[in-house]
């Protein structure tokens, strides 16, 4: 950095000294601390890689080979559960219909508190409790519009860049909701940040939202646009075109 | 770092060699705290590797680290709901002239010590670009990137920071 030309004597001075100013060196343990992180990071991805599909397809395959030693206990074990079935199908019984209403109930009310407990975390003051909130999202077996909408509110208006980040996170999951698709496009033109306005770009060429190219061509009249989201959103457009 | 988005996250390695020191400083002279700048230096290579995707092929690596480590500076100053800087600048400043010293040492150690206390009562805004123009030597242009700004504004920042600097440090000095 050249030095300013209109500072004062003063001022150079300062800015001489500035520059002799120690830094501290890194402890020993910080580059540990960044391998055991790193560690840990990548277990993680390749935990989730493991547990989503080949895990799912190795257990199917278990289930369904075939093994002769146990010809007798497969026997026995299909007769059971044929006569188990004939026996609550021939016979409804009342306390069973009656329990499993009330189960349904119960799980309806738990569903409902989720939400609730969701939408008023969403309203905290601390972003720590709103990521919290938005990740509850996929606690809830069913979204509807007034969570969609309070998720939509949060990508759109939360002051905090990681929140916001996280919830059009949640959003992509939801891409195949009309509703969720039409306030991710809606919202490319409210957004200021960088960060956020690729992610959004990538959002829409995963979602292959097509009426996001309108616009995207109008964020790109934008002043002060980012000169490598520009470049970002040029691709996104030939991707989507 | 684009290796890195792709997959290959041993790579994240090479780039913790290259800029945990400058991150370091950063941080340090944001803060005035060196354990808890080792803290945030950590954090800012945990998002580097979450938000992995929002790295743009064509981007500045170093712009958009910077754009990182200044949301976790923002983010830790509000969660910690206190100063925002806190200086450990006297321990710095004995580390540094433990060698056997004059006069003009310990004078030096007053001056510096003078500096950081200046330093510490600066508005975070002006401290925010001395730090990354004199400590992390960023160009104006790469600096208005980072801030998402102009490279005008940016001198004209640069500027005023020094006069409330010297009119800070004067103060300390009568």
């Amino acid at each position: 950095m050249m030095m300013n030309e209109e500072f004062d004597d003063i001022e150079k001075q300062l800015w001489e000294q500035m520059g002799n100013l120690p830094t501290p060196n890194p402890s020993p343990n910080m580059k540990t601390r960044f391998h055991a992180m790193l560690d840990t990071y990548k277990a993680e991805v390749e935990d989730k890689k493991a547990s989503s599909f080949s895990v799912f397809l190795m257990k199917l395959k278990q289930v369904f080979t075939y093994k002769t030693s146990n010809n007798w206990a497969y026997a026995i074990i299909l007769i059971m559960m044929s006569g188990i079935i004939g026996y609550f199908a021939g016979k409804p019984n009342n306390q069973a219909v009656a329990d499993q209403n009330d189960v349904k109930k119960l799980s309806s009310e738990v569903q409902e508190m989720k939400e609730m407990m969701m939408l008023s975390m969403l309203e905290n003051p601390t972003a720590t409790e709103r990521l919290k909130a938005v990740s509850y999202t996929q606690e809830l077996n069913k979204v509807d519009d007034k969570v969609i909408d309070a998720l939509l509110t949060t990508l759109n208006s939360d002051p905090n860049e990681n929140v916001r980040l996280v919830t059009l996170e949640a959003l992509i999951q939801l891409g195949n909701n009309p509703r969720v698709r039409e306030g991710l496009v809606q919202s490319l033109m409210k957004q200021e940040s960088p960060l956020v306005q690729v992610a959004l770009a990538d959002a829409m060429v995963k979602l292959q939202e097509k009426r996001s190219v309108k616009q995207f061509k109008q964020l790109l009249q934008k002043e002060n646009l980012n000169k490598a989201v520009k470049g970002k959103i040029e691709k996104t457009i030939q991707v989507l075109s | 770092m684009l290796k890195v988005k792709t997959g290959d996250l041993d790579k994240m390695g090479l780039l913790f060699e290259r800029y945990h020191r400058a991150l370091l400083a950063f941080f340090y002279h944001s803060t005035g705290q060196s354990a808890h700048s080792e803290d945030l230096v950590q954090t800012v290579f945990y998002r580097m590797l979450k938000y992995r995707h929002t790295f743009i092929e064509n981007g500045e690596f170093r712009t958009w680290m910077y754009h990182l480590a200044r949301n976790v500076l923002n983010d830790s100053i509000k969660k910690n709901h206190r100063m925002s800087y806190q200086s450990d600048m006297t321990s710095m400043s004995e580390q540094a002239f433990t060698e056997p010293s004059a006069d003009k040492q310990l004078e030096k150690k007053q001056e510096h010590e003078n500096l950081h206390a200046a330093l510490a009562k600066l508005s975070s805004e002006h401290r925010e670009v001395l730090v990354l123009s004199r400590f992390q030597d960023l160009s104006y242009n790469e600096i208005a990137d980072i801030l998402q700004t102009t490279e005008g504004n940016i001198k004209v920042k640069v500027h005023r920071a020094m006069k409330e600097l010297k009119s800070i440090y004067l103060k300390e000095m009568i």
